[in-house]
């Protein structure tokens, strides 16, 4: 629509300045947004900063993408800003991977309940694996793209690792506790499993450092495996986490890290640790 | 103190030696590396972008050691920009969480800080409009120019680039060569290329890489004219010591070193003659004759 009338300069200062009343103010607002003419008059009464803050703050929301629900929860839990954002990146947060390894977990915990707690097995199995898994799939060669750009940054390729596997160990951790609390067989299960996982995630690390995450992984499950089945041969149904075998788990952790650390003194990628 | 000083650096691939004592030394300015595949190029500049260690030789960047201090590595890699040969994009990103994501890994930790210096480089290769896009729905050359845009974070003092026009159309290629000669005034810029166009427009040095040796390193200027006199059109099919000869578009032939055959009229030559020739026998694994 084109008009020939526009609003008077004094009154689209008080406009600008907030100075006039809700019934005038309504009506120059109405004119306004109608006429293109008095917009661009507006357009140098108002601080270019505002400006800028406002169009800033309306590309932030447009542009910046969105964090996928678990990073979400993590940000309310008090997680940095940028640490977010590098998390947000990496597969093995995404909802879709936390949920499957929810249902995985679950369902391995339906098994042991329908076993009315004579067989523990496939919770001993399936709980360490979950965070190894999610952390071969967030790591590595084949799994990150950026790679490349990743060993040349500041931020150091250890240390985005290191917080991906804190992250994905902690995003499955709260669940699978519950899981074991509530699981026929001894308290103590809901703890127990961490012995192995936390053995195995350096071993994974270590591993990959030789052959890449996915055969690294395919290996740590193959191992695991081998342990829990072979509790099934006649052995109490806690055999795999218990205390002697936990001293074993701790023993390979331990190992996984000196060979770690080997690794990285010898490494001539600079800053290529893992 | 030079942006980046090598000295006597060596660098082998099992049997394969990429770099054999080479000494550079690079400061503000654009520099071109031109070399045919294998020529020890990339190596060169994966070395200079900390992303590997040099077998042998004095490597410094900034007057600071790579090989020293983790601290002393992250003070270099904080003034550092890497553009590689070959990126691979995380299928769902959009530009803006692309270069985002690298500015995390730079440490801008600041969110508002970090999201205007994520506009202004996506502004700088002509991206800020498809800021929102997915990456893989990118064609090309706009993929090439997100890769660019996070080697440009923060005003890097060394900026490394793998590369940089592949796949880019010759109007873009025009936009990155004003960028760039825009950066060179302000940072070292080292640039690796086949396009000897790029070089000759935007280069004001030039460094000749084959066999992880250098073969020249000097003016655009210089390499040229070291081709003097030795590039000939003519009428008829040369003669067979040509090093490499073609029928242009005028049906005439551009023979490019060899004997002057019969009626050869002697013409000006072109960075990419200076090339070839400099070259010699190993040009042909750049370019076979047509």
């Amino acid at each position: 629509m084109t008009t020939t009338w526009h609003v008077h300069d004094d009154l689209l200062a008080a406009y600008v300045a907030g100075r006039l009343d809700a019934i005038v103010g309504a009506s120059v607002e109405q004119h306004v947004a109608r006429c293109a003419e008095c917009r661009a008059s507006t357009t140098p009464l108002v601080d270019p900063r505002l400006l800028a803050r406002g169009w800033d703050g309306i590309r932030d929301a447009v542009e910046s993408p969105a964090l996928p629900l678990p990073v979400r929860l993590a940000r309310r839990c008090g997680l940095p800003e940028p640490t977010a954002v590098l998390l947000a990146a990496a597969t093995s947060l995404r909802t879709a991977w936390v949920v499957g390894a929810f249902l995985a977990l679950s369902f391995a915990a339906l098994a042991v309940v329908l076993a009315g707690g004579e067989l523990l097995a496939p919770f001993l199995l399936v709980a360490p694996l979950v965070p190894v898994i999610g952390v071969a799939a967030a790591y590595g060669h084949q799994q990150d793209p950026l790679e490349t750009l990743v060993v040349t940054a500041p931020y150091g390729r250890t240390r985005l690792i290191l917080v991906r596997t804190v992250a994905v160990l902690a995003s499955v951790l709260p669940f699978t506790v519950l899981l074991g609390l509530f699981l026929p067989g001894p308290a103590w299960l809901a703890a127990a499993w961490l012995g192995p996982a936390v053995a195995l995630l350096p071993t994974l690390l270590a591993l990959s450092s030789f052959v890449g995450p996915r055969v690294a992984v395919a290996v740590v499950a193959l191992g695991w495996s081998a342990v829990v089945l072979f509790s099934l041969r006649g052995l109490p149904a806690t055999w795999p986490v218990e205390a002697t075998q936990q001293l074993v788990y701790l023993a390979l952790a331990a190992m996984s890290l000196v060979v770690l650390a080997a690794r990285s003194s010898r490494d001539r990628r600079i800053g290529a640790v893992l | 103190m030079n942006a980046v000083d090598l000295t006597a650096v060596t660098k082998t691939y099992g049997r394969t030696r990429a770099l054999d004592a080479v000494d550079l030394s690079f400061d503000r300015g654009v520099t071109g590396l031109l070399g045919p595949n294998g020529a020890g190029k990339t190596t060169l500049l994966r070395i200079v972008a900390t992303s590997i260690a040099a077998d042998r030789g004095d490597v410094r960047l900034l007057g600071r050691d790579p090989h020293g201090s983790h601290a002393e590595l992250t003070e270099i890699r904080r003034e550092l920009g890497y553009l590689p040969q070959e990126l691979g994009y995380p299928g769902d990103m959009t530009a803006f969480g692309f270069v985002e994501y690298v500015a995390v890994l730079k440490e801008w930790n600041d969110r508002g800080r970090r999201h205007r210096e994520v506009r202004r480089v996506l502004e700088l290769v002509g991206l800020g409009d498809l800021a929102t896009k997915r990456v893989s729905k990118l064609s090309g050359g706009q993929r090439r120019r997100v890769a660019l845009a996070q080697a440009l974070l923060g005003d890097p003092r060394i900026l490394v680039l793998d590369e940089p026009t592949t796949g880019l159309d010759p109007t873009q290629r025009a936009d990155l060569r004003r960028t760039l000669s825009a950066l060179g005034g302000r940072c070292a810029v080292l640039l690796s290329t086949h396009q000897t166009e790029d070089v000759a427009a935007l280069c004001e040095r030039v460094v000749v890489l084959a066999g992880g040796t250098v073969r020249f390193d000097g003016t655009v200027t210089d390499l040229v004219a070291t081709a003097a006199g030795r590039v000939w059109l003519c009428d008829d099919e040369p003669g067979t010591d040509a090093l490499v000869s073609w029928r242009t578009g005028t049906g005439r032939h551009h023979v490019v070193g060899g004997t002057p055959p019969p009626g050869a009229v002697p013409t000006d030559p072109t960075l990419e003659d200076a090339y070839l020739l400099m070259l010699g026998a190993d040009a042909h694994a750049v370019r076979a004759p047509a």
